[in-house]
């Protein structure tokens, strides 16, 4: 039976559209006829302001692009200038550079669960995730004093080495978290109304993942098994042991479950790295009577200029971000300024499937479909 | 004038003529009594004592700034930090302010949490006015008071107070939840000195 | 052997040189062969695009198409390279479906035109912006304001009438 064509707005201000996200939707009664994203109501021109900036310079605002996992943006960046030029990392430097990408992913699936269900309508999980979140940020402001901005990861190596008391701290938040998990799955895994709400929404096949150019969780929930940390490996993660998480379902509740079964293998791999991590003294600052940013190589940082000229260049350099492949392309004329800076966000690929993805459901499923997709507008639309 | 064939005649009233029967009050007590507070206190005794005395402003003022209910407006990295406030952890109840509204027509506060760009910006605008009056606006962080580090992009706004007037500025990229609850505190201060007797400082 | 000299010996006649991008071999392909060089890197197994990237030299334009292999486990770039007067090259939609809005993006921000793209408009600025942000001759000094216009779309507006509070 055909019914009488329904166009409804939603967004750009809608509690469950994680920011500024705006849907054209036409409705055949209740269900999605067509739906059309439409974006950049937080297009900040980042790009074009990576021109404008010194290489240095422009590493805060790969904070700002996807704010809830804003470490794995500086690596992204940071990697992609050290390609370019060429620059040796310490150890220690890249041990802690993983433990805080680490951290940060958990922290990403932490809110990422927690929003999609308090989207769904169940407030409790939200509000004990960002009880473990707030944990997880007392480490982060140990380390660089902010709490969500960190301007952590610096071409070189990291800005300071890490504080006293912070690995006991961080084994209490390991052991702590590994409870939590159980906690959560308790509380969610289990739930009749929250598996009506998401199995079989929003399916979508390896082959069309693919083809959509998903990657991350999102990919990894269709079947994919695919995951840079292990397949084009960059840093120490080929030391580490950990597995690649997949389920083969490729719905909502897939994607949602190898969010559930990373953050337990992001715990792995942070045990590993708090107990290789190499010990070398710390040089302090006194001893040279200047700060690491000037320009002295250090233990977590080898020598690196406030300003400095790459050779001409350019180059694609991409990381597993807990949202997906995150790609930064560079491109040097020799100067201080770089020509060029494109980003690869995931969340905007991500979102592109969206859809294919929600054609004939319900506006409720739309939310759900959107939420396991986990993007942030501010990586969306950079 | 014939009515049933009785004569009437039309009867004025001088209302110039008309005496008040009720005494003016000519000593100190009658006058005290002719002002009620007496009988307001007796009645008050009779009522243990609940009763208060105050202004209509102070009365108002008190009830508005004691719920002050938010728009969810979320618009960037803010967001998340008022993700944080609203949370167990540094908990916006205790100020009355839990509940996120997420129509504009139920709240009285709107947080311009981000940055407000150029395609956000007549949103925010409608988005304030659709807020029924009393209403109040609070800038968070670096990018909607002034721009912040976006100041030189070519599509953000250069600061939300260019489209609506702003109460609160807080700073920070972004404000952690401590400075945000600090911002409340400032904007209830200033819903406390509102009214007409704001200016000689008698709502305080 | 890596992927670019692999592609330019199955298509001798539409790549015009192969080299590295830093790491990461690359194939210069002519721009009417565009399509043809990509499908023929799908069929030998580069399944995932990337990214679509597009710069302005001031002199000429270009693409780059960064494949990954998902079976091979290795990388691809493919550029293209455009006159700067008419900056137009054959569209991947047919071929990648993700290609939509990575070309709708360089479309809005670098002002290339994708032929055959079915939904050619700007995406992360609204449509009626005057200029490409990302050419290096993009004028920053002019202001631009947006309003809402009647169907709720976004409307450019010069001058920011009905939004600001005071000029």
């Amino acid at each position: 039976m055909e019914s009488d064509e329904l166009f409804i707005n939603m967004g750009p201000v809608h509690p469950s559209t994680h920011g500024v996200a705006r849907f054209k939707l036409r409705m055949d009664g209740e269900s999605i006829k067509e739906c059309t994203p439409v974006i950049g109501y937080l297009h900040r021109g980042t790009e074009k302001i990576g021109e404008m900036k010194t290489y240095l310079q422009f590493i805060p605002y790969t904070d700002r692009l996807d704010y809830i996992a804003a470490f794995p943006n500086n690596y992204a960046y940071v990697k992609a200038v050290e390609e370019l030029a060429g620059i040796e990392v310490p150890l220690r430097a890249e041990y802690i550079r993983v433990l805080t990408m680490e951290l940060n992913r958990i922290v990403n699936h932490i809110v990422s669960i927690g929003s999609l269900l308090m989207d769904l309508g169940a407030a409790t999980m939200i509000m004990w995730g960002f009880r473990e979140r707030e944990n997880a940020l007392q480490l982060f402001e140990m380390l660089c004093g902010a709490r969500m901005t960190f301007n952590y990861i610096k071409p070189g190596g990291v800005r300071e080495d890490i504080p006293d008391g912070f690995i006991p701290k961080l084994n209490e938040f390991i052991k702590d978290m590994e409870k939590r998990i159980v906690d959560y799955e308790q509380l969610i895994n289990g739930n009749e109304i929250f598996h009506m709400r998401m199995k079989n929404i929003g399916v979508i096949s390896g082959k069309d993942a693919v083809n959509y150019g998903w990657t991350g969780p999102t990919l990894r929930g269709s079947g994919v098994d695919y995951d840079l940390r292990k397949y084009e490996p960059y840093s120490i993660y080929p030391d580490l042991d950990f597995k690649v998480c997949v389920r083969k379902e490729g719905d909502s509740y897939a994607r949602f479950i190898v969010r559930m079964d990373e953050m337990k293998e992001s715990l792995h791999i942070l045990r590993q790295v708090v107990d290789n991590m190499p010990a070398t003294k710390l040089i302090s600052m006194a001893e040279y009577g200047i700060s690491p940013m000037t320009g002295t190589p250090t233990a977590v940082s080898t020598y690196f200029p406030r300003i400095f000229t790459p050779p001409a260049g350019e180059v694609y350099s991409r990381i597993e971000a807990p949202k997906g492949e995150l790609g930064f392309y560079v491109v040097s004329d020799g100067t201080t300024k770089p020509y060029r800076v494109k980003i690869r966000s995931p969340s905007f690929c991500n979102l592109t499937a969206i859809p294919s993805l929600v054609k004939g459901l319900k506006i409720g499923d739309l939310i759900a479909a959107f939420g396991t997709i986990d993007v942030v507008l501010g990586d969306v639309d950079r | 004038m014939e009515k049933g064939g009785i004569r009437v005649d039309p009867v004025t009233i001088d209302t110039t003529k008309i005496k008040h029967t009720k005494k003016q009050p000519v000593t100190a007590l009658e006058k005290l009594n002719d002002t009620g507070l007496i009988s307001t206190l007796l009645a008050a005794r009779e009522r243990e004592g609940m009763i208060l005395f105050s202004t209509i402003d102070q009365v108002f003022n008190w009830a508005r700034l004691s719920s002050l209910w938010p728009v969810t407006s979320g618009l960037a990295c803010c967001a998340i930090e008022m993700m944080a406030v609203a949370m167990a952890h540094h908990d916006i109840a205790r100020f009355g302010m839990e509940i996120f509204r997420a129509s504009p027509r139920q709240a009285d506060l709107m947080f311009v949490a981000g940055t407000v760009t150029k395609r956000m910006a007549p949103r925010v605008k409608q988005l304030y006015e659709m807020m029924p009056d009393p209403k109040w606006v609070i800038a968070v962080g670096g990018c909607a008071s002034t721009g912040g580090p976006y100041h030189e992009s070519y599509s953000v706004l250069k600061g939300v107070d260019l489209i609506i007037p702003v109460d609160v500025y807080i700073p920070g990229c972004p404000p952690r939840p401590e400075a945000w609850i600090y911002g409340v505190i400032q904007l209830r201060e200033k819903i406390k000195n509102q009214g007409y007797g704001a200016k000689w400082g008698l709502n305080k | 052997m890596n992927s670019a000299e692999e592609l330019k010996n199955l298509l001798p006649g539409s790549v015009i040189s192969t080299g590295l991008q830093l790491n990461k071999p690359m194939a210069v392909v002519k721009k009417e062969d565009l399509v043809k060089a990509a499908g023929k890197a799908k069929e030998i197994g580069f399944d995932h695009l990337s990214v679509i990237t597009g710069i302005d030299y001031r002199d000429h334009f270009e693409v780059i198409y960064n494949f990954f292999s998902y079976s091979k486990k290795q990388n691809l770039a493919i550029k293209v390279n455009l006159d700067h007067d008419k900056p137009e090259v054959d569209s991947l939609t047919s071929l990648w479906k993700g290609a939509d809005w990575l070309e709708r993006e360089t479309f809005d921000l670098v002002g290339i035109k994708f032929i055959g793209h079915p939904n050619l408009i700007r995406i992360l600025l609204p449509d009626g912006w005057n200029g490409h942000p990302l050419r290096k001759d993009y004028d920053m000094n002019t202001e631009q304001f947006v309003t809402i216009g009647d169907n709720g779309d976004d409307v450019v507006s010069p001058d920011g009438t009905n939004l600001l509070r005071r000029k």
